[in-house]
């Protein structure tokens, strides 16, 4: 090994070195609990079970894990603003109900359907986020309202019956937001390719733009932010309307995926989106907020519920897992936070 | 005398049934540092409050350059050109130096559609103000608010203020909880303040950081402004403190030997 070997380095070197440097900035970022998890995790699976990474596993691993993960997204870009949404899996489940219904009725076509789906989000949004910033309720009451009411519609316009789903084959739209290939054994669906277009806009949209900006203002000290000619009421809207309509684009992908149109889907996602947002470093109280950080986290938490299964643990353990992962990563990042503040 | 900048006209203020300001009538002129000076409860911060836009005034009315404005809000006020520094400097503490100094102007680049901050530039700025504000340790643009002093704190605030040329400074105490270290840099702050072309109004409960810094000095006591014209090399700290404790209602016409 020459003696600039990053291993050496890092082992014998002063920390002030690049490479030191490098790993007292990653070490102090939020990702890295997140990350080190994930890793752990999966190199405990795939010890335990040979099936962890088998190509089967994993293609049913990248089927499922966007769908919840572009809903993580939007949730990320809301909480970094100081909100929340807990229609977020009302939304998934109703979207696909309008599309569906649209069809078989034979109102229009599934295209129509799609968009109508898709405005019908932005008006809920819209509706949750003017509650919450003009007549300043707290999200968690208007959300928790919204929730209701949408599942409500869901199941009263279905009778609490699954829409049949088996038309899709064939039309545009879902071809481009379900589309499946395989690279190598594994197969792969579009809306892999669509989870990583959005995380890399929404990572670029919250470190790099102004608009950005305005979000982690909003989330840290909206009175300030409002003083400085930031409009937290406008930039709070939008998410909420992001996060809508990211919710029901997922229903939407997860209804063609599994050829079902359940009023019920998506039921509890609300909670277990949030803890993979918390779990990522993204602050419940707002001001910070990761993109990367949630990507692990939605990892984390989908490797969890499927890894052990495969090994063994029963199912109905699952939540004993995800609320210890839950508290122990609070412990972290709130440790972090307090040695960060000291100016370490 | 250097012409008006900013009139506050028979401005009354209650709460309830408190009165807090009674008829005030104050102005500040351009390049002046007025120091506001008041027991507590005297009304001085609802007064820069109403003329931050914090607070709206019962009646009375507000002039700059001569003409009437409308002062509703924060945001009027800082369009107007008129910048606040309170105690807690009202910093997003998350964010980095350079991200609140530019926060709601941030400069752009690229195609508009990107909407991509200029971090670059935003840090180059931010740099080279912070060495103007008197921090003197060399700290990068890119550290968040909450690993700084209250001073360092206070310092970038001030920064702001001058880096968009707001014509008005207002500082409500601003070195309360502050080193001696820090003290003097805020201090030293306000005197630059005047030389770069701004007005300031400086209100603190230190009778002595007033006397270094201020042009004039404006008294109050209990919503009323008792005296308008004290000129602190003309007078002493002890016969403004008679002023300001209600033992005398004007300074003696004939000045001590300074
Ligand atoms: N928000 C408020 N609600 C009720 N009373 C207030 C409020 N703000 C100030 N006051 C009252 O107004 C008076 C003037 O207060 P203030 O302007 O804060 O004085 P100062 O800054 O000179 O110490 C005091 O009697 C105070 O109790
Ligand atoms: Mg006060």
């Amino acid at each position: 090994m020459h003696s600039s070997s990053p291993f050496r380095r890092f082992f014998t070197g002063p920390a002030a070195s690049p490479v030191g440097q490098f790993m007292q900035t990653f070490i102090s970022r939020p990702e890295f609990g997140p990350f080190v998890l994930l890793i752990l995790e999966i190199i405990v699976f795939t010890l335990r079970s040979g099936a962890f990474l088998s190509s089967t596993n994993i293609s049913n691993l990248l089927a499922f894990t966007p769908e919840l993960g572009m809903i993580a997204l939007g949730m990320t870009m809301l909480m970094t603003s100081g909100e929340f949404d807990l229609s977020v899996g009302s939304v998934f489940g109703f979207a696909p109900v309008v599309m569906w219904t649209i069809l078989n009725t034979g109102t229009a076509s599934l295209e129509v359907g799609f968009f109508v789906a898709i405005a019908i989000a932005v008006v809920i949004g819209y509706v949750n986020g003017i509650f919450v910033t003009r007549l300043k309720i707290p999200s968690f009451l208007v959300t928790l309202g919204m929730l209701l009411v949408v599942r409500g519609t869901a199941l009263y316009i279905t009778d609490g019956f699954p829409q049949r789903t088996w038309s899709a084959e064939g039309s545009w739209i879902a071809n481009l937001i379900v589309g499946e290939f395989t690279i190598g054994s594994i197969k792969i669906y579009a809306s892999v390719i669509w989870f990583i277009a959005f995380v890399i806009v929404l990572a670029y949209m919250l470190t790099q733009t102004k608009f950005g900006n305005w979000i982690l203002a909003s989330g840290g000290n909206a009175q300030s932010a409002q003083a400085r000619g930031v409009k937290v009421g406008r930039t709070k809207i939008i998410l909420f309307i992001m996060t809508a309509v990211m919710s029901a684009f997922a229903g939407i992908v997860s209804s063609i995926r599994v050829s079902a149109a359940n009023p019920n889907s998506g039921t509890g996602y609300e909670l277990e989106v949030i803890a993979m947002v918390v779990i990522g470093g993204t602050a419940l109280t707002g001001g910070r907020g990761t993109i990367i950080g949630t990507v692990l986290g939605v990892l984390i938490l989908r490797f969890m519920r499927n890894g052990i299964v495969l090994i063994g643990v029963p199912g109905l353990a699952y939540n004993i897992f995800i609320g210890a992962i839950i508290l122990g990563m609070m412990a972290l990042h709130s440790w972090l936070e307090r040695r960060h503040n000291a100016g370490v | 005398m250097n012409e008006e900048l900013v009139r506050m006209e028979h401005i009354s203020k209650f709460f309830g049934r408190v009165q807090a300001l009674n008829d005030v009538t104050f102005t500040v002129r351009k390049n002046e540092i007025v120091g506001l000076l008041g027991d507590n409860g005297a009304g001085k911060s609802t007064l820069i409050k109403i003329l931050s836009g914090a607070l709206i005034a019962d009646s009375g009315t507000i002039y700059m350059h001569g003409r009437p404005v409308s002062v509703r809000s924060t945001t009027d006020a800082i369009k107007l050109g008129i910048e606040t520094i309170y105690q807690d400097s009202a910093l997003v503490t998350q964010l980095s130096i350079a991200r609140n100094l530019f926060l709601g102007r941030e400069p752009t680049k690229g195609p508009r559609l990107l909407n991509r901050m200029d971090q670059q530039a935003m840090n180059e700025v931010a740099a080279g103000l912070l060495k103007k504000a008197g921090i003197q340790k060399d700290i990068p643009p890119t550290t968040p608010i909450s690993s700084l002093s209250g001073g360092e704190r206070q310092a970038v605030a001030i920064a702001r203020a001058m880096h968009f040329d707001s014509e008005l400074i207002i500082l409500d105490e601003p070195t309360n909880n502050l080193g001696v270290e820090e003290t003097q840099s805020v201090l030293r702050f306000v005197r630059n303040a005047r030389d770069s072309g701004h007005s300031c109004i400086f209100i603190a409960h230190n009778i002595h950081h007033v006397f270094q810094v201020v042009d004039r000095i404006v008294v109050m006591r209990r919503g009323k402004k008792i005296a308008d014209d004290i000129d602190p090399r003309q007078t002493t700290i002890e016969a403004v403190e008679q002023v300001i404790m209600g033992h005398l209602d004007s300074i003696p016409d004939a000045p001590p030997a300074q």
